[in-house]
């Protein structure tokens, strides 16, 4: 994590380059589009008591097209997989993709012997930035999640880690 | 508000709404055929989170198909819990101990309550305005906190048990409903009637869109504040009652207009009723276990089908359960409310504009997982 | 008379046997109660005479209904095949109140009594009992009137040729389930106007709740 380099344009200007993924990573557009169970946690994430805007990642896009990031939030079935690499496709570049919540990591609690419908993890056909665990990650989670992936932008970490147990100030 | 259609067959043009659209509250997609701005004709599609669950129930024992019913209605996960607990408690001969179906009731009602404000957020947000889900949102999170300390989750429940539920309630928790009950009583008439209900806007946008007569709702089976809005009383609490309903004094909303509105007030008028039912559970609240006890690991109930139906937030959920005596159901057909409710889409929405239209799905309320099963 | 009585009746139209048979043990029970209580001659004879319309005026009476159901309960949880019939359920036990079985055939003209007496259809169930080379179809009715009443229309179907009539011209509502039922089971709606894949994808050419499916 920080150190894997995010696909640019194939001339560098270091420090622009630097002051522009410093500028994408504080205003990450997320794209509205939720699929399940997950996608009620990314509403409350948006709503009053999280309030993601305080990350910059407030400016929930209905469009592809405006879009820096998916949060693939649910379950992704047969029938659903093309739609959604589609919607992949639609992104302009820079684009990431956060794996939220357990299905889009690897099918979940979907995933058992007969499964005919169910596509186990979103890894299986996206390039996948952030994995987000729970069933259904608690919103936190999600915060957390946008920050690894600023961090994964810029390099570096801009809000502080705090260990399990650690008592807030 | 139906408009006759008189343009040219070659004049029509096909549009896709979904499945990846805001205003289908996940991924439902309607073929629309439309002659410029009205419906000419539409089609629901489903399937496209299409979960298996009925094969799941198939594959793993009873105890642990559970966690799925939470799955399914995400938004009143404790109904769901209810509706397979009841058909598997019926199926089994498990009886239950007074305390823990009164449990059942408080968390069933308070999870109605978060569901509703949620639909009331989503629903105008779909309308175009985005800060009653701040306020909503506000509340909800009360909700899920309360719940959250005694289920351990915010949203996919797994809290009751076959035989009662998972763990008692205590005064922090009582309390906690208690002020809160307070406090949207305090919030409901000024900030969500005042500010929003008598609003002309909504009005406007609501009233006579979305006209179901009851003749179809019952030819497509409706039921919920989908049918309550379309003046046919029915809800299974009070209809075909089941655990502890019948010891509370509550009333059944019911509005004749068919409208969108009438539909939205139902869901309102539900919010006061639900409330009510939670004040008198606290009062009467008896004291005991909260587990039946000898509740066999493996359930393996005798051979035959069993029905149990209770009204979650959409309408009536139903589970058919098929046993041939094993220590898995042999098959658990889920009956999902929004499945009937959406059906009924296509002929209603004939001749709306498009804009009428979205505001009509909202006021269906459907989730589409659970559509979908 | 109760809902569920009423609805019974209805459904007898179905069954003329069992309707005779009823009738018959109804007469019976009746010239009972006349040899029992003569001095009334005028009632007896009325009654009598009612019973005689075999068919119609079947479990009209409700004291010679109620022995009857109990006896009839008893009859699923035996191994015999159960015949085709209108059963009294214990709701309680079973969550509904009237189980009926019926050849295929009949499905339509029980969706028609159904409709008639303001059912509405909640849901069709599939169920593939492959050791008995069979399947179910499982048709759950409800109404919303204050008096709660389920009925249930079950009939079997030979599991090589799983075909049975639509009943969606009847219920509209039904044209969704038959669609999610011919998806899971593969089973045949004749007569339904869509019958394409609706939870699966379109091209989907398995039907995933049969007990031999494998993904
Ligand atoms: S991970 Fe859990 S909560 Fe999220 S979509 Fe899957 S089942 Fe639902």
């Amino acid at each position: 994590m920080g150190t894997e380099k995010v696909p640019s344009s194939i001339v560098h200007f270091a420090e622009l380059d630097k002051l522009l993924n410093l500028c994408r990573a504080n205003s990450l557009w997320p794209m509205t589009f939720g699929l399940a169970c997950c996608a009620i946690e990314m509403m409350c994430t948006g709503g009053s008591r999280f309030d993601i805007s305080r990350f910059g990642a407030e400016v929930f896009r209905p469009s592809p097209r405006q879009s820096d990031v998916m949060i693939v939030a649910g379950t992704i079935t047969r029938k659903m997989e093309p739609g959604v690499k589609t919607l992949y496709d639609q992104m302009p570049e820079p684009k990431w993709v956060i794996a939220m919540g357990n299905c889009a990591i690897s099918g979940g609690p979907f995933k058992f012997k007969g499964n005919y419908n169910v596509v186990e993890g979103a890894d299986q056909f996206l390039p996948v930035d952030v994995y987000i665990p729970g069933c259904p990650p608690r919103p936190e989670a999600l915060l957390e999640g946008i920050m690894t992936l600023e961090e994964k932008i810029t390099g570096k970490r801009r809000w502080p880690r705090r260990q399990p147990g650690q008592v807030t100030g | 508000m139906t408009v006759p259609i008189q343009c040219r067959p070659d004049e029509v043009f096909v549009l896709n709404l979904g499945p990846q659209h805001p205003a289908t509250h996940g991924v439902l997609r309607v073929k629309l055929t439309m002659d410029g701005e009205y419906i000419v004709k539409a089609e629901p599609v489903l399937g496209y989170i299409h979960r298996m669950h009925e094969k799941m129930a198939e594959a793993g024992s009873f105890a642990q198909f559970m966690p799925n019913t939470a799955r399914m209605d995400y938004l009143h996960a404790l109904a769901y819990n209810h509706g397979y607990v009841l058909a598997v408690e019926r199926a089994a001969g498990i009886e239950v101990p007074e305390r823990a179906e009164y449990i059942r009731v408080i968390t069933v009602e308070l999870n109605r309550l978060s569901s509703h404000l949620l639909w009331w957020a989503a629903f105008l947000l779909d309308l175009g305005g985005f800060t009653p889900l701040l306020y909503a949102f506000d509340d909800r999170e009360r909700i899920l906190d309360l719940l959250e300390r005694i289920t351990g989750s915010r949203l996919t429940y797994c809290y009751f048990r076959f035989g009662g539920v998972y763990n008692d309630i205590d005064d922090e928790f009582i309390a906690g409903t208690r002020d809160f009950i307070k406090r949207l009583r305090s919030r409901l008439p000024r900030m969500y009637h005042d500010l929003v209900t008598h609003n002309i806007i909504l009005i406007k946008r609501l009233k006579d869109i979305g006209f179901i007569t009851p003749e179809q709702c019952r030819k497509y089976g409706a039921t919920g504040p989908v049918a309550r809005g379309s003046g046919i009383n029915y809800d299974v609490r009070k209809n075909e009652p089941y655990s502890v309903y019948p010891e509370f004094d509550f009333d059944v909303p019911v509005y004749t207009e068919c409208d969108s509105m009438a539909r939205y007030m139902v869901r309102m008028d539900e919010i006061e009723q639900s409330l009510r039912i939670i004040e008198q559970a606290l009062d009467k609240l008896p004291d005991g276990p909260v587990k039946a006890k000898k509740v066999p690991k493996i359930l393996k109930p005798a051979a035959g089908d069993y029905y149990a139906a209770v009204e979650a937030a959409r309408g009536a959920f139903g589970c058919r359960l098929v046993c041939d005596g094993g220590k898995s159901a042999y098959r658990l057909k889920l009956r999902s409310p929004t499945f009937s409710n959406l059906s009924l889409f296509g002929e209603v929405a004939e001749g709306m504009l498009l804009a009428d239209a979205l505001a009509f799905m909202g006021s269906l309320d459907l989730v589409i997982p659970e559509i979908d099963r | 008379m109760s809902i569920v009585e009423e609805t019974r009746k209805a459904l007898l139209q179905l069954f003329p046997e069992q309707a005779a048979a009823e009738a018959e043990a109804e007469a019976a029970a009746d010239a009972e109660a006349a040899a029992g209580a003569e001095a009334d001659t005028d009632a007896t004879a009325e009654d009598t005479a009612s019973t005689e319309e075999a068919g119609e005026a079947a479990g009209g009476e409700e004291t010679a209904a109620e022995p009857a159901a109990p006896a009839k309960e008893e009859e699923p949880a035996e191994e015999g095949p159960r015949e085709n019939g209108v059963l009294v359920t214990d709701h309680a036990a079973r969550g509904t109140h009237l189980d009926v079985l019926c050849d295929p055939e009949q499905v339509v003209e029980a969706a028609g009594i159904m409709d008639e007496a303001g059912f509405f259809l909640e849901a069709i169930t599939g169920v593939d009992w492959i050791k008995e080379d069979r399947m179910e179809v499982i048709y759950d009715y409800n109404q919303t009137g204050p008096d709660p009443c389920r009925v249930v229309v079950r009939t079997f179907i030979p599991r090589a040729n799983p075909e049975i009539p639509t009943i969606s011209e009847i219920h509209p509502g039904a044209n969704w389930h038959e669609r999610e039922t011919h998806d899971f089971f593969g089973i045949k709606f004749q007569g339904h106007p869509y019958l394409e894949p609706l939870l699966l994808p379109e091209d989907a050419d398995f039907h995933p709740l049969l007990k031999d499916f494998t993904p």
